[in-house]
């Protein structure tokens, strides 16, 4: 059996003529009309009796899912899973999350759009379109606009289907066959991922230029470039020649006393605590020690935090007998210059700070081998 | 509409004035300058917001030569009747410089911020700039609006050619004297702070509630069927731009916020930590879901911008929001706390009902649509689809 037409199609020389034809065509009894055109015409779906399209409330609710997803996401990431507390504000800092919240809501609203549009609404890809076969294409995408008149009940005619287009006013009236069931041959294939692949190149070299080379265009510096003196930078003002100050001879800054001992362990015989015995200083030796220390050493201080499966040095397993057994001093020093790959910490944490931690590491020592007298 | 029912609303919003009139000066009396202060300019800020927010509407349209918008086009020319007003409210208002303004204060020669703002923030100049920006407004409205007014009678389309020549300059002194407005008459309430888009955030507020005030207007004139020709088309285009700036708006508020809230620099965040703690607090919560979430999900679909009952209800409420904004923005000058009570309903009496007086006046004089405008036949025939 032959398969039946496509449709039949005729060209109309402006949109007006195809919205005036439209009506003549749907009185004479054929309700399933497609139109093309070069460019969107307002009122036509109107006139085809289309439906409103699903598309909006389709990208309405994507856009909502992609806000209400990237909002949770940087909650959770930002306030449950890893707490970031920066510039004394709460880990819940709704405020700097608005922007990527904003932008996930376009991100998935216009690729649903996008996509949604070319694959689900407008069913593509579909390669054997008989339109794409006619002649008529050349001037649909120029400067006609082409109605199709889709068969539809038993009694479908062509030929009246063609009389009744040319009596609205078309012109080039045609059927269209059946669409072939054509699939993509090699040479598309190739073209295809070709064009993916140039594609790719362009954006690979658009990007490796914003990150290497734009960052070194500097349209404006008034911000990099301030009338003061940055660390290291030279000052001819000053005899020597140096922007940075040294302390005149014999003085310690206020807060600064420098650990005058060589190594570890004459540390562990000259430094002394000189903080009190008190809740508030294990208190915040545990918040100096969470906050610098427990990244590598871990919150027990057993040397296994999480970092340390990425990193080739051990960290020092805290909980150990040769740590058990080091003096308090000791411990100080090698906060304060650090040892092996651990760095100094003299300069962020304050000197005070480093006592309370060395403080907390004891009493994290004695939680995980407490004697029996503490357990009563 | 007959004039009797004309004159029984007029006589009821002299009415409403003069008993508004009375709590505005009780609030002197009872409550103190600075309260007294507080709202008006308060009102001030909301008037002059709307007058300029319709002009640039009008300019707008004459730049653009939209069509759509010709027959509509005499409802923010009326509502513009405002501008002219501004000048006595204005000259009232320069009388609050020395009770409110942080600058005026004895002491402000000592800190560090206003020293520096000096060459600005000082009498002369103050009032100079507020006379030019007068000046600029009323001098715009008769050249944008008085002339097309007149078109009605001559007929003559030059004036149309010769508006949409002004348009363009408007625009530009537009943005420098709304931007001077809110620098001085909002900002330099707090002179120590500072946010170089605060004129952007006035003019996108001034921009939503004029369109809020010309959707409201031109429903008005509608009902009573003197729009002829206006259709669910028309209404769509200030559904469109309502929900335009509405986001906008939102767009600008936020940006500012967050900035500052980042940055978290003392100089500058006092001023929103006045404003988000304490009562502020709910108003600052009532500002984002009422300014920028109801009208943007309200409007967001084709059918709610041609709906006329929800495009009046999201109408009032902007206009309401205008309100909250500007209250947000002034009254936490007087301290802490939430200053609302009945000198505030006061003032919104009289200032809406004398307001209203004004453009009632303008909407039952001369032609309801520019019938001198050239493009009124086109912009009738305007149609979505």
């Amino acid at each position: 059996m032959r398969k039946p037409a496509y449709g039949v199609l005729a060209l109309f020389p402006s949109a007006d003529a195809l919205l005036k034809a439209i009506p003549k065509v749907k009185a004479k009894g054929y309700a399933k009309l497609e139109a093309y055109t070069p460019y969107p015409v307002h009122g036509l779906d109107a006139a085809l009796g289309l439906p409103e399209s699903k598309l909006g409330i389709l990208v309405f609710l994507m856009a909502a899912f992609g806000a209400v997803g990237v909002f949770a996401f940087e909650w959770w990431a930002n306030a449950v899973n890893y707490p970031l507390l920066t510039d004394g504000k709460n880990a819940f800092s709704w405020p700097a999350w608005i922007p990527p919240t904003l932008e996930g809501s376009i991100f998935l609203g216009t690729f649903t759009a996008a996509l949604a549009m070319l694959f689900v609404f407008n069913e593509l890809p579909f390669f054997g379109h008989p339109l794409l076969k006619s002649p008529a294409i050349d001037e649909i995408t120029r400067d006609r606009f082409g109605l199709l008149i889709v068969p539809s009940g038993a009694s479908f005619d062509e030929a009246d289907a063609a009389a009744a287009l040319r009596a609205a006013g078309g012109a080039a009236v045609e059927t269209l066959p059946a669409p072939s069931d054509e699939k993509p041959d090699a040479a598309w294939w190739t073209r295809t991922a070709l064009a993916i692949a140039a594609a790719c190149a362009v954006a690979g070299g658009a990007t490796a230029f914003a990150i290497r080379v734009f960052p070194t265009v500097k349209p404006m510096v008034n911000m990099e470039v301030q009338p003061r003196l940055d660390a290291q930078e030279p000052d001819p003002f000053f005899a020597n020649g140096r922007g940075m100050r040294l302390p005149p001879e014999g003085t310690v800054p206020r807060g600064e006393l420098p650990i005058l001992v060589a190594n570890l362990d004459a540390g562990g015989r000259v430094l002394i605590d000189p903080l009190p015995v008190t809740a508030r200083v294990l208190e915040r030796g545990r918040r100096q020690f969470d906050l610098h220390c427990a990244v590598c050493h871990d919150r027990l201080g057993t040397g296994r935090a999480r970092l340390s499966s990425v990193y080739s040095a051990k960290p020092a397993d805290l909980q150990s007998s040769t740590m058990r057994r080091m003096a308090d001093g000791a411990l100080y020093w090698v906060i304060s210059r650090g040892y092996n790959t651990m760095p100094a910490y003299a300069a962020d944490v304050s000197p005070d700070d480093r006592w309370a931690i060395v403080r907390y590491i004891r009493a994290l020592q004695r939680s995980q081998d407490a004697p029996e007298r503490d357990l009563k | 509409m007959s004039a009797a029912t004309t004159n029984r609303r007029a006589r009821a919003l002299w009415a409403a004035a003069a008993i508004g009139a009375v709590g505005v000066a009780a609030t002197y009396v009872l409550d103190g300058a600075p309260r007294f202060w507080a709202n008006w300019l308060v009102w001030f800020v909301i008037l002059a917001c709307v007058a300029l927010g319709t002009l640039f509407l009008v300019a707008l349209q004459h730049i653009t030569g939209s069509l759509w918008s010709v027959p509509l086009r005499r409802v923010p020319e009326r509502i513009a009747a405002l501008t002219p007003w501004l000048v006595p409210i204005a000259a009232v208002a320069l009388f609050s410089l020395p009770a409110v303004f942080s600058w005026t204060q004895p002491g402000a020669d000592k800190i560090t911020p206003l020293v520096l703002k000096s060459a600005w923030l000082n009498y002369p100049f103050f009032i100079l700039r507020l006379a030019a920006c007068l000046a600029i407004w009323v001098l715009s409205y008769r050249l944008l609006i008085t002339r097309s007014l007149r078109q009605d009678e001559t007929k003559d389309p030059k004036v149309t050619v010769s508006i949409r020549r002004f348009a363009p300059a408007f625009m530009i002194l537009l943005a420098l004297t709304i931007t001077v407005f809110a620098f001085d008459w909002v900002s330099s309430l707090e002179a120590a702070w500072y946010s170089d888009m605060f004129g952007v955030y006035l003019f996108a507020g001034a921009v939503t509630s004029a369109v809020a005030a010309t959707t409201l207007g031109v429903i008005y004139l509608h009902r009573r069927g003197r729009l002829p020709g206006v259709t669910d088309d028309h209404l769509y285009n200030l559904g469109g731009l309502m929900f335009g700036f509405t986001i906008f708006w939102g767009y600008i508020a936020f940006s500012q916020y967050l900035l500052q809230w980042y940055a978290n620099l003392p100089e500058e965040v006092f001023w929103f930590q006045q404003r988000t703690s304490g009562k502020m607090e709910g108003v600052f919560i009532l500002l984002m879901a009422g300014h920028f979430f109801v009208p943007f999900l309200g409007l967001m679909t084709r059918s709610d911008k041609k709906n006329w009952r929800r495009l009046r209800g999201i109408a009032i409420w902007v206009l309401l929001m205008e309100f909250v904004d500007v209250f947000w923005l002034i009254s936490p000058i007087q301290g802490r706390g939430l200053h609302l009570s009945w000198p505030e309903a006061a003032f919104a009496l009289f200032f809406l009902s004398a307001g209203l007086l004004v453009i009632l006046r303008a909407m039952n004089r001369g032609e309801d649509m520019p019938v001198g405008d050239p493009f009124l036949a086109d912009g009738l025939k305007f149609h979505l689809r």
